[in-house]
């Protein structure tokens, strides 16, 4: 009997499903990891866990006993904590208020007993700091330091709630080394004193250093549970895109892009961007590729004006352009399909027709800033035609429409304006199956008519399918190109993770 | 550098005060030592004992009102109906006395039940009826006004003289005004120290990351207003004391000036950073300005125009460092 | 935010404050329903003089609200506390330079439009380029204004409307309705177009219904947050010269008793204060709702005592009704 089994969980986000009958079994003492390509569920899997996620279905045991966790104070209860890549600390208290927080020790009449939260606090960090060389400044407030020590400070807070299972979701992500060691060595004390770890990364090394088993997830399902000292990071890979299976799905020959050089970006550097060089050809598709998080959202945004950029150089058609704001790159014809549509590409509150023309408007104006009714109305209908997007009435507002549909109005938007180039992160991220088609089709048909695409997506498959070259970042900079044969999941996978080719 | 555990208490103590200089809270208390100097050179008797007297009198209420406004803007919220609920304790507390010594305990505890009963009904209507606290908050102040209204619809009241006295008497060589502003800074100073100034601060700070900390977000909003009530409780009781009457229109300019304080003395008014040290300072330096403007024989014209272009420089200092932010 | 909270926030659902029927209509109704409380209590309350002066009173709060509207539209918590203090200070430049004389009155009126103007700019700047909070810096504005006034009155208030504004606001014209009414109208057409069809009030909307997505759609935020509230002074500036029009001399806090009821116009006619949504057309009801409320309290002889109490709850009702904000979870 496993201390911890979660079984047959379903969970599904609107036209998406995340997880389908996924199954984990792990004991008290290990670090189990949980591994999966982009989009395979094994986050979603974790938030369940902590109660942030409500799943459709599924059954949760912990030490025999089954478990209802329907939000943090359940996992509070059963004494599960997580370190997330995100964080949850208050920006302006200091460490030592973040580490404890809602955990203050007290006195009577609920004065925090400063003695005692001093000493539980600095009894967590030393547990790091023996490792890690240095002493974190748990007097400033968080926001002063580094993302690496506030990352560290989450792991601190998770520990110094002396969890029976502990989960760290993509927590090395800014970690230096010396500071991953240091978080693997406490790791390593909790596993030996029988806290349950559930280690969730894409860096397979980290993975065989730390771990004792694994789970893989594909597709929301898990492929099988293996023990880390009988296989290979090439058996990992395999698991996660499947043994063996021919990966290269291009239905139809795309066009094959023209020779015009549209863009020439030279060694573009920003705070995460490293010296990205490459050129884009008129009605090519450009796929960014590697694991999420490693500057392809950036890069997008940077070629948009909305990331500052503190060196390099970029050519639209040959000319070099300076772009400080949107308003710069929307003018040399760029256009940006944001990576977050509710929160960067919508007005979920207006009209869909508004939606659809805000940033053409200035196009169609009658006379100075005046629009008119009839011509804006056109516009939209023309997009909701060629987009075959589902609308009820353009003035139903945009939170009416299903995932898929609001993405095609955030590439309507775009449309409308006749870019050159389309930046597009993640544009089918929480899109159903069938939108998903349609919104490939545009992209062809786009490169057919000489517009060129740069596209960042979270699914191999689909980034393979629609590219004509891939780009594969890691932290900040492009590590491989791949084109022609190299256009396989394995290779792409491979590379993202940075593990060595065979001769 | 080897870890050396727990620091002692002597280190604690001078870290704490060097963190307690953080600007712009720094730059409160130095503006309050100018706007002393100021005052000083222009009156000549300003270091008088009857001089200080009268200046403590009258900082006491808006002292107590910038402590409770600061509690709850540190929760990210705003109470514009302060100066209301201070007017109604204060016709309650007068229109309770009845002139009698023996009834001024019980009246003065009646005062603050006001008090904390109109913050805690801010604090419902803000944190589980989900009411935006500006318009909440503006609406209640008219509840509050009314209630005083019809409590005492004319300014009278008696307040016993001894009581009126004992305000303006002298305890051990130091007015008792001082020792009521000291009793309000070491108030505060336990507040502090109560985990439920934390969980305001963290839900002022930033409110989802708070709620996945597991801090009681709704109950921390709730005795934010509630504390806020019960300091404009506090702020009510010096009015009975200092004007020595009930008044239905008093409290009007008070909530504006305890804003002003709290943005002078340093807190954010976004919530989660500052403290009310810093708005202390800001009342003091409020009502000193109001002395200054008026012994510098510039007219009380300007008194109103320096108290604004103050607030608003306080403020562009404040947000130069955002100039330098790209902003997205 | 954090990820573990904003999952919870977009999985367990978060709504918006649901808006199941119009709120300009539900307001309307409110306005109906309160002139048919009035004519109850009092026989002569609806009669048609009557509601023409409860309208000419609601208008002065309507022409301020109009700025707030804009202010209030294009979110990121905007609020313009410095109506009142501009209204006032508009209205006494306007009667100084005036001092009655025809002649003078569109001098006049260029001026303190100008200054109105100028000192919404400031506001629009410093929110803007400076992120000071919109509530405090409007609110310091106020103070400075206001001490600005007294500066340039030393406290003695001069000058007078000229006839040909009096005419003009309190005079009947056309069909028996004051002047001021038609203003009112011509505004509300004005700022109700310019709202829906140019690209400024597509951009207003934007702004406040998602302000990052229209800076990724190419609006230029920061110029339009100046606008708005350099806007909100103008029209605040133009309601203080109505008002010279309507009560013929100034009084040093003529703009006070409008400020805080302007937002609640905004928010009683259905724009949320968060932003994005709404228009002046619900202020024009919100406007007109507060003023017939205030009047039927004064009518059902209420002392102002319970007056008070009870609009501070009907303010209350209509908040709870659809002003509310989100949960963080179900």
């Amino acid at each position: 009997m496993a201390y911890l089994s979660m079984s047959g969980v379903h969970k599904r986000f609107g036209g998406v499903v995340a997880l389908n009958g996924a199954h984990l079994a792990a004991e008290k003492g290990e670090v189990h990891a949980l591994l999966g390509a982009n989009g395979s569920g094994k986050s979603t899997l974790s938030k369940v866990l902590t109660g942030v996620v409500a799943p459709d279905q599924g059954r949760i045991e912990i030490d025999g006993r089954e478990v209802r966790i329907s939000g943090p104070e359940d996992a509070r209860r059963y004494r599960i904590a997580a370190v997330y890549q995100e964080l949850s600390l208050i920006p302006q208290l200091t460490g030592m208020e973040n580490i404890l927080l809602a955990y203050e020790p007290t006195r009577a009449l609920g004065f925090i007993d400063r003695r005692t939260l001093e000493q539980s606090v600095l009894e967590v960090a030393a547990r790091f700091e023996q490792a890690l060389g240095r002493r974190i400044d748990l007097h400033r407030p968080v926001e002063s330091l580094s993302p690496g020590d506030q990352q560290l400070i989450e792991a601190y807070k998770a520990v110094a709630r002396k969890p029976e299972i502990l989960i760290l979701d993509e927590a090395t992500a800014s970690l230096r080394q010396a500071e991953v060691e240091a978080l693997f060595q406490v790791v390593r004390e909790l596993r030996d004193a029988g806290v349950l770890i559930i280690f969730i990364s894409h860096r397979l090394h980290e993975v065989f250093d730390l771990c004792d088993r694994a789970t893989v997830l594909r597709n929301g399902q898990t492929v099988g549970t293996v023990n880390l000292a009988e296989v290979t990071e090439r058996d990992l890979v395999d698991m996660m895109v499947g043994r063996g299976v021919v990966t290269d799905v291009r239905q139809e020959a795309a066009t094959p892009p023209r020779d015009e050089v549209v863009l020439r970006v030279k060694g573009l550097t920003g705070p995460r961007l490293h010296g990205v060089s490459f050129e884009l050809r008129a009605g090519e598709v450009l796929g960014l590729g590697g694991l999420q998080g490693q500057g392809q959202s950036e890069l997008l945004r940077a070629l948009f004006g909305a990331e500052p950029v503190t060196g390099g150089e970029i050519e639209v058609a040959g000319r070099r352009v300076t772009l400080r704001r949107p308003q710069d790159a929307m003018r040399h014809g760029l256009a940006l399909v944001p990576g977050n549509r509710a929160r960067e590409g919508l007005m979920l509150g207006r009209p869909i027709l508004e939606n659809l023309t805000i940033a053409s408007m200035r196009r169609r104006q009658t006379g100075p800033g005046f629009l008119s009714p009839r011509r804006e109305r056109e516009a939209a209908q023309g997009a909701v035609r060629s987009l075959e997007i589902k609308v009820g009435d353009l003035s139903d507002a945009a939170s009416t429409l299903s995932g898929g549909n609001q993405q095609k109005v955030v590439v309507g938007k775009w449309l409308l304006n006749r870019p050159r180039i389309i930046l597009m992160d993640d544009p089918t991220k929480g899109v159903d199956v069938g939108a998903k088609g349609e919104l490939y089709k545009i992209i062809r048909q786009l490169t057919q008519e000489g517009v060129s695409v740069i596209l960042n997506s979270s699914e191999n498959m689909e980034l393979l399918g629609l590219s004509h070259r891939v780009l594969v970042m890691y932290e900040g900079t492009i590590v491989d190109v791949l084109e022609g044969e190299d256009l396989n999941e394995n290779r792409l996978v491979a590379s993202a993770m940075r593990v060595a080719q065979p001769a | 550098m080897a870890s050396t555990g727990i620091e002692s208490a002597e280190r604690r103590f001078w870290r704490a005060l060097w963190d307690r200089l953080r600007v712009p809270t720094w730059v409160s208390y130095a503006l309050l030592a100018v706007t002393v100097a100021v005052n000083a050179s222009l009156q000549p008797f300003f270091f008088t004992l009857y001089n200080i007297q009268s200046n403590l009198n009258t900082f006491v209420p808006l002292v107590a009102a910038a402590v409770g406004q600061t509690l709850v803007i540190l929760g990210g919220g705003i109470d514009l109906s302060l100066g209301a609920i201070i007017t109604l304790v204060d016709v309650v507390v007068v229109t309770l006395m009845e002139g009698s010594m023996e009834r001024v305990p019980m009246a003065l505890l009646a005062g603050l039940a006001v008090g904390g009963a109109a913050g805690l009904i801010n604090g419902l209507l803000v944190a589980y009826v989900r009411l935006q606290p500006i318009v909440a908050t503006f609406a209640t102040s008219f509840v509050w006004s009314g209630l005083a209204l019809w409590v005492m619809p004319r300014p009278g009241g008696a307040v016993p003289r001894a009581f009126y006295r004992g305000y303006r008497d002298v305890f051990l060589g130091v007015p008792v005004a001082a020792w009521i502003i000291l009793g309000i800074i070491l108030l505060w100073l336990i507040i502090k120290r109560h985990r439920i100034t934390r969980y305001i601060l963290a839900v002022g700070g930033d409110e989802r990351a708070a709620y996945a900390s597991g801090v009681p977000v709704t109950k921390a909003k709730v005795m934010s207003y509630l504390l806020g009530g019960l300091f404009a409780g506090l702020a009510g009781l010096g009015i009975v004391a200092n004007t020595a009457s009930g008044d239905p229109y008093v409290g009007g300019p008070i909530t504006l000036q305890s804003i002003t304080a709290v943005v002078i003395g340093g807190t954010r008014l976004s919530g989660g950073a500052g403290g009310a040290g810093g708005s202390i300072a800001g009342a003091m330096i409020l009502s000193l300005i109001g002395n200054i403007v008026f012994f510098a024989n510039v007219g009380s014209h300007y008194q109103e125009l320096i108290n604004g272009a103050i607030v608003v420089l306080a403020l562009a200092l404040a947000g130069i460092p955002a100039l330098r932010r790209r902003s997205a | 935010m954090s990820e573990p909270a904003q999952a919870l926030l977009e999985t367990q659902g978060s709504r918006l404050g649901r808006r199941p029927l119009n709120p300009v209509l539900i307001a309307f109704i409110i306005a109906v329903l309160l002139f048919v409380v009035g004519e109850l209590v009092s026989p002569g309350f609806a009669a048609y003089s009557q509601i023409i002066n409860v309208l000419r009173v609601s208008s002065f709060l309507g022409i301020i609200a109009a700025g707030q509207t804009l202010v209030i539209l294009s979110g990121g918590e905007g609020v313009d506390l410095s109506v009142g203090a501009i209204v006032t200070f508009g209205a006494i430049i306007a009667s100084r330079v005036i001092d009655g004389q025809d002649s003078m009155v569109l001098w006049g009126l260029a001026q303190a439009l100008a200054a109105g103007l100028a000192l919404g700019a400031v506001n629009g700047v410093l929110i803007a380029y400076l992120k000071v909070p919109p509530l405090i810096m409007t609110l310091g504005m106020a103070s400075v204004v206001k001490g600005l006034i007294l500066v340039y009155t030393r406290g003695q208030p001069s000058g007078r409307a000229a006839p040909i504004m009096v005419r003009l606001v309190s005079q009947e014209t056309i069909f028996g309705i004051p002047g001021i009414l038609w203003i009112w109208l011509l505004l509300t057409i004005v700022l109700t177009l310019v709202l829906r069809q140019t690209t400024f009030g597509r951009s207003v909307y934007a702004l406040g219904a998602n302000r990052r997505t229209a800076y990724l759609s190419g609006i230029a935020v920061q110029r339009m947050v100046v606008a708005v509230y350099s806007l909100s002074g103008f029209l605040s500036a133009l309601g203080g010269f109505f008002f010279l029009g309507y009560t013929e001399s100034v009084f040093l806090n003529l703009g006070d008793r409008y400020v805080l009821p302007s937002v609640a116009a905004v928010v009683v006619g259905g724009t949320s204060l968060a932003g994005g949504a709404g228009g002046y057309v619900g202020t024009v009801v919100g406007s007109i709702v507060l003023t017939v409320l205030q009047s039927v309290l004064v009518t059902l002889r209420m002392e102002e005592s319970g007056r008070q109490i009870v609009y501070g709850l009907v303010l209350l009702a209509l908040l709870a009704a659809y002003g509310r904000q989100y949960r963080l979870r179900q």
